[in-house]
Protein backbone atom coordinates (compact mmCIF):
# COMPACT_ATOMS: atom_id res chain seq x y z
CA UNK A 1 0.00 0.00 0.00
CA UNK A 2 1.22 3.40 -1.10
CA UNK A 3 1.00 5.78 1.81
CA UNK A 4 1.67 9.19 1.25
CA UNK A 5 3.54 11.69 3.58
CA UNK A 6 0.29 13.46 4.10
CA UNK A 7 -1.45 10.62 5.27
CA UNK A 8 1.40 9.31 7.72
CA UNK A 9 1.11 12.51 9.15
CA UNK A 10 -2.53 12.27 9.51
CA UNK A 11 -2.33 8.40 10.91
CA UNK A 12 0.24 9.88 13.85
CA UNK A 13 -2.12 12.71 14.55
CA UNK A 14 -5.19 10.34 15.21
CA UNK A 15 -3.02 7.82 16.73
CA UNK A 16 -1.59 10.49 19.75
CA UNK A 17 -5.12 12.27 19.62
CA UNK A 18 -6.96 9.03 20.46
CA UNK A 19 -4.34 7.37 22.70
CA UNK A 20 -3.67 10.90 24.87
CA UNK A 21 -7.16 12.04 25.08
CA UNK A 22 -9.07 8.63 24.85
CA UNK A 23 -6.91 7.50 27.59
CA UNK A 24 -7.98 11.01 29.84
CA UNK A 25 -11.20 10.75 28.23
CA UNK A 26 -11.65 7.27 29.54
CA UNK A 27 -10.48 7.62 33.11
CA UNK A 28 -12.59 10.74 33.62
CA UNK A 29 -15.89 9.68 32.53
CA UNK A 30 -15.91 6.25 34.70
CA UNK A 31 -15.32 8.57 37.17
CA UNK A 32 -17.33 10.83 36.31
CA UNK A 33 -20.44 10.21 38.77
CA UNK A 34 -18.01 9.37 41.85
CA UNK A 35 -15.88 12.42 41.13
CA UNK A 36 -17.54 15.45 40.79
CA UNK A 37 -14.81 17.58 41.32
CA UNK A 38 -13.46 19.99 38.53
CA UNK A 39 -10.50 19.24 36.43
CA UNK A 40 -7.17 20.04 37.92
CA UNK A 41 -5.96 22.81 35.06
CA UNK A 42 -2.08 21.98 35.63
CA UNK A 43 -3.59 18.44 34.00
CA UNK A 44 -5.25 19.65 31.11
CA UNK A 45 -2.37 21.61 30.15
CA UNK A 46 0.11 19.07 30.49
CA UNK A 47 -1.91 16.69 28.80
CA UNK A 48 -2.25 19.15 25.51
CA UNK A 49 1.68 20.51 25.56
CA UNK A 50 2.03 15.98 25.50
CA UNK A 51 -0.36 15.67 22.15
CA UNK A 52 1.41 19.46 20.92
CA UNK A 53 5.20 17.94 21.28
CA UNK A 54 4.26 14.08 20.41
CA UNK A 55 2.82 15.15 17.40
CA UNK A 56 5.47 17.67 16.67
CA UNK A 57 8.38 15.00 16.82
CA UNK A 58 6.17 12.44 14.80
CA UNK A 59 5.88 15.23 11.88
CA UNK A 60 9.27 16.18 11.89
CA UNK A 61 10.38 12.48 11.82
CA UNK A 62 7.92 12.05 8.84
CA UNK A 63 9.10 15.58 7.25
CA UNK A 64 12.81 14.50 7.05
CA UNK A 65 12.07 11.01 5.54
CA UNK A 66 10.61 12.74 2.55
CA UNK A 67 11.85 16.22 2.13
CA UNK A 68 10.64 16.62 -1.88
CA UNK A 69 7.09 16.03 -0.58
CA UNK A 70 4.74 19.45 -0.78
CA UNK A 71 1.04 20.28 -0.10
CA UNK A 72 -0.75 20.40 -3.70
CA UNK A 73 -4.27 21.68 -4.12
CA UNK A 74 -5.26 17.46 -3.53
CA UNK A 75 -4.32 17.97 -0.27
CA UNK A 76 -5.83 21.48 0.45
CA UNK A 77 -9.64 20.32 -1.19
CA UNK A 78 -9.43 17.25 1.33
CA UNK A 79 -8.93 19.24 4.43
CA UNK A 80 -11.22 21.18 3.27
CA UNK A 81 -14.01 19.10 2.80
CA UNK A 82 -12.83 17.03 5.90
CA UNK A 83 -13.09 20.58 8.41
CA UNK A 84 -16.73 20.40 6.74
CA UNK A 85 -17.60 17.34 8.51
CA UNK A 86 -16.06 18.27 11.71
CA UNK A 87 -17.82 21.74 11.78
CA UNK A 88 -21.07 20.20 11.53
CA UNK A 89 -20.65 17.51 14.04
CA UNK A 90 -18.86 20.44 16.63
CA UNK A 91 -21.78 22.01 15.94
CA UNK A 92 -24.68 19.44 16.63
CA UNK A 93 -22.37 18.77 19.75
CA UNK A 94 -22.33 22.92 21.02
CA UNK A 95 -25.91 22.98 19.93
CA UNK A 96 -26.56 19.96 21.61
CA UNK A 97 -25.06 20.59 24.81
CA UNK A 98 -26.72 24.25 24.92
CA UNK A 99 -30.17 22.85 24.62
CA UNK A 100 -29.12 20.25 27.40
CA UNK A 101 -28.44 23.35 29.91
CA UNK A 102 -31.68 25.38 28.73
CA UNK A 103 -33.31 21.92 29.85
CA UNK A 104 -31.42 21.76 32.98
CA UNK A 105 -32.47 25.34 34.11
CA UNK A 106 -35.82 24.92 32.58
CA UNK A 107 -36.94 22.11 34.80
CA UNK A 108 -34.06 21.85 37.64
CA UNK A 109 -32.60 18.66 36.60
CA UNK A 110 -28.76 18.47 37.44
CA UNK A 111 -28.28 16.30 34.96
CA UNK A 112 -24.52 14.84 35.26
CA UNK A 113 -23.78 16.62 32.09
CA UNK A 114 -24.11 19.73 33.00
CA UNK A 115 -22.52 20.27 36.17
CA UNK A 116 -19.15 22.13 35.47
CA UNK A 117 -16.91 18.76 35.66
CA UNK A 118 -19.36 17.54 33.67
CA UNK A 119 -19.87 19.67 30.97
CA UNK A 120 -16.09 20.49 30.75
CA UNK A 121 -15.10 16.57 30.02
CA UNK A 122 -17.87 16.31 27.42
CA UNK A 123 -16.68 19.27 25.32
CA UNK A 124 -13.62 18.08 25.72
CA UNK A 125 -15.04 14.88 23.98
CA UNK A 126 -16.64 16.67 21.52
CA UNK A 127 -13.78 18.91 20.20
CA UNK A 128 -11.01 15.72 20.63
CA UNK A 129 -14.16 13.77 18.36
CA UNK A 130 -14.20 16.72 15.68
CA UNK A 131 -10.48 16.38 15.74
CA UNK A 132 -10.77 12.54 15.01
CA UNK A 133 -13.85 12.91 12.46
CA UNK A 134 -10.75 15.79 10.95
CA UNK A 135 -8.41 13.31 10.32
CA UNK A 136 -10.31 10.07 9.64
CA UNK A 137 -12.41 11.59 7.15
CA UNK A 138 -8.92 12.96 4.96
CA UNK A 139 -7.67 9.16 5.78
CA UNK A 140 -10.85 8.69 3.71
CA UNK A 141 -10.54 10.51 1.35
CA UNK A 142 -6.87 10.01 0.46
CA UNK A 143 -8.09 6.32 0.03
CA UNK A 144 -11.26 6.71 -1.73
CA UNK A 145 -10.10 9.50 -4.11
CA UNK A 146 -11.91 12.99 -4.34
CA UNK B 1 8.11 9.43 -17.69
CA UNK B 2 8.09 8.49 -14.34
CA UNK B 3 5.13 9.62 -11.89
CA UNK B 4 7.87 11.53 -9.67
CA UNK B 5 9.35 13.55 -13.12
CA UNK B 6 5.60 14.27 -13.99
CA UNK B 7 4.98 15.41 -10.57
CA UNK B 8 7.77 17.74 -9.85
CA UNK B 9 7.27 19.18 -13.28
CA UNK B 10 3.54 19.79 -12.70
CA UNK B 11 4.54 20.95 -8.99
CA UNK B 12 2.25 18.26 -7.26
CA UNK B 13 2.78 15.28 -5.23
CA UNK B 14 3.38 12.07 -6.70
CA UNK B 15 0.45 10.84 -5.46
CA UNK B 16 -1.89 13.34 -6.75
CA UNK B 17 -0.51 11.93 -10.06
CA UNK B 18 -1.53 8.54 -8.88
CA UNK B 19 -5.01 9.27 -8.30
CA UNK B 20 -5.28 11.35 -11.74
CA UNK B 21 -4.39 8.32 -13.15
CA UNK B 22 -6.54 5.56 -11.48
CA UNK B 23 -9.45 8.27 -11.94
CA UNK B 24 -9.65 9.25 -8.42
CA UNK B 25 -9.27 12.57 -8.63
CA UNK B 26 -10.12 15.44 -11.35
CA UNK B 27 -7.00 18.02 -11.21
CA UNK B 28 -8.16 22.10 -11.52
CA UNK B 29 -8.03 23.30 -14.85
CA UNK B 30 -4.45 24.83 -13.89
CA UNK B 31 -2.65 21.58 -13.42
CA UNK B 32 -4.65 19.70 -15.91
CA UNK B 33 -2.82 22.70 -18.72
CA UNK B 34 0.50 22.18 -17.08
CA UNK B 35 0.33 17.84 -17.52
CA UNK B 36 -0.49 18.92 -21.38
CA UNK B 37 2.12 21.51 -21.73
CA UNK B 38 4.84 18.55 -20.44
CA UNK B 39 3.32 15.98 -22.68
CA UNK B 40 3.28 18.96 -25.82
CA UNK B 41 -0.19 17.57 -26.71
CA UNK B 42 -3.55 19.04 -26.63
CA UNK B 43 -5.60 19.02 -23.27
CA UNK B 44 -8.70 16.67 -24.66
CA UNK B 45 -6.18 14.33 -26.21
CA UNK B 46 -5.00 13.99 -22.40
CA UNK B 47 -8.34 14.43 -20.20
CA UNK B 48 -11.74 13.22 -21.30
CA UNK B 49 -14.52 14.07 -20.23
CA UNK B 50 -16.95 11.30 -18.95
Amino acid sequence: MDISYKEKGLIASLGVTLLIFGWYLYGAFSNLSLNPEPPGFIEIIILIILVVVLESIIHSFVALKNKSQLEDERDKLIEKISYRYSYWFLSACIWFLMVQILLDARFDNHLMLTTPYGMFHFLLLFFVLSEVIHFGTQLYYYRKGV
Amino acid sequence: MSQQTLADKVGVTRQTIFAIEKDKYSPSLEVAFKISNVFKTPLEDVFTYE
